[in-house]
């Protein structure tokens, strides 16, 4: 079962992503801010990482930054998810070292779409 | 996996979402999770619960607890046990007669009634229902729509038992006595295709108290949050804005809404 790691300061959308990734078969993890994520993804180990970029402590972008200098999982693949029509923040997200954006708003359908298909490149 | 003891045994459910609480029960055929889009469209406003009744899913199975009045005491324990005062009730073919009968029994718990697929009678039930294997009637009820999956897995691991005596229990109620006696709000919803319950004549429905709305599904069969999942999530969204008490008379299906992650 493929694990990942969500990291999303709003309360209700983090539950409803928790639920529907779940009900897809994932485990998941949920944390509610970068920092809190930072921290958790050295212990997990998860298979891909889902970030909101604007949360407190620390945002998506500083998070993503320090988990690209940890050995165990700088190779992890980070996915922002991101604000439609904020384009500065996708070219942002991609030079700090994201795999992918998902733009809001999406529906949960589309959620877990998404992360088949990367998954599925990583071969899980 | 959430799960309460009642009476020592095992209940399972899943929750989403803040709000005024809404109940979600399952047909015959699958478990709580073909309601999970229902919830997902639902769970921004509402704090959505779905039960696997007595004898399906992950619940308990012991053939005692299957009658009718059995899983609307479960019903009522249930929401004692969580702390739920009153709800929103969902139910769908076995639900909606569970439904309808907890709102007969407890009216005072009960602030808005939704129930698709609802067998007006014994009568009204196709006669397959009560004689082919589950997973045979999961193939047979069930269309090809991407949400239909969550059903069709779910359907072997009920107990056969729980079917049949939710059967035996609808021969002796009269539901549409009991839809009689009902006082709260209530949208019953049917597929226009549906294969599993026939829907009431016009004059029955007709003949239904003021607070009852009936909407037909064209395109749907006997599930049509499945079939139809976009118009059928608008339309409870809708029913769950009306000031509690309101009828819902004025409800029309509507172009179809998606809800999305903001």
């Amino acid at each position: 079962m493929a694990k990942i790691l969500i990291a999303e300061d709003e309360r209700d959308i983090r539950d409803l992503i928790m639920f529907t990734l779940k009900f897809a078969g994932y485990e998941v993890i949920a944390t509610a801010n970068g920092e809190e994520a930072y921290l958790r993804a050295q212990v997990e180990i998860p298979d891909l990482i889902l970030m909101d970029v604007r949360m407190p402590k620390m945002t998506g972008y500083e998070a993503c930054i320090k988990m690209k200098e940890i050995d165990a999982i700088k190779n992890i693949p980070v996915v922002f998810l991101s604000a439609k029509g904020q384009d500065s923040e996708v070219q942002t997200g991609l030079r700090v070292g994201a795999a992918e954006y998902i733009l809001k708003p999406f529906s949960p359908d589309q959620l877990t779409e998404k992360v088949r298909e990367l998954l599925k490149k990583q071969g899980k | 996996m959430s799960v309460v003891t009642l009476d020592g045994e095992i209940l399972h459910y899943e929750v989403l979402g803040r709000g005024r609480p809404l109940i979600f029960l399952h047909g015959w055929v699958g478990s709580w999770r073909y309601w999970v889009p229902t919830m997902q469209a639902a769970s921004m406003g509402y704090r959505a619960y779905a039960l696997d009744m007595w004898g399906f899913g992950e619940s308990a199975k012991r053939i005692s607890m299957y009658a009718l009045e059995n899983q609307v005491a479960m019903l009522d324990q249930f929401m004692d046990q969580l702390g739920i005062a009153k709800i929103a009730l969902i139910g769908h073919g076995l639900g909606a007669l569970v439904a309808l009968s907890f709102a007969a029994r407890f009216p005072r718990l009960v602030d808005r009634l939704m129930v698709s697929s609802l067998p007006l009678g014994a009568g009204m039930v196709n006669a397959r229902l009560k004689t082919s294997p589950l997973p045979e009637l999961a193939e047979w009820m069930l269309g090809r729509a991407p949400g239909t999956d969550s059903a069709r897995v779910e359907a072997p691991k009920a107990d056969p038992q729980a079917v049949a005596a939710s059967l035996e229990s609808l021969q002796l109620i009269n539901s549409l006595d009991v839809a009689q006696g009902i006082v709260t709000p209530c949208l019953m919803v049917f597929g226009q295709n549906d294969l599993v319950v026939q829907a009431p004549a016009q004059d029955v429905l007709a003949g239904l108290p003021e607070q009852f709305h009936s909407i037909f599904f064209e395109q749907a069969g006997h599930f049509p949050m499945l079939d139809d999942p976009n118009k059928f999530n608008r339309l409870l969204n809708d029913f769950l804005a009306l000031p509690s008490g309101d009828s819902p008379r004025q409800l029309q299906l509507k172009e179809e809404w998606k809800r999305r992650v903001r």
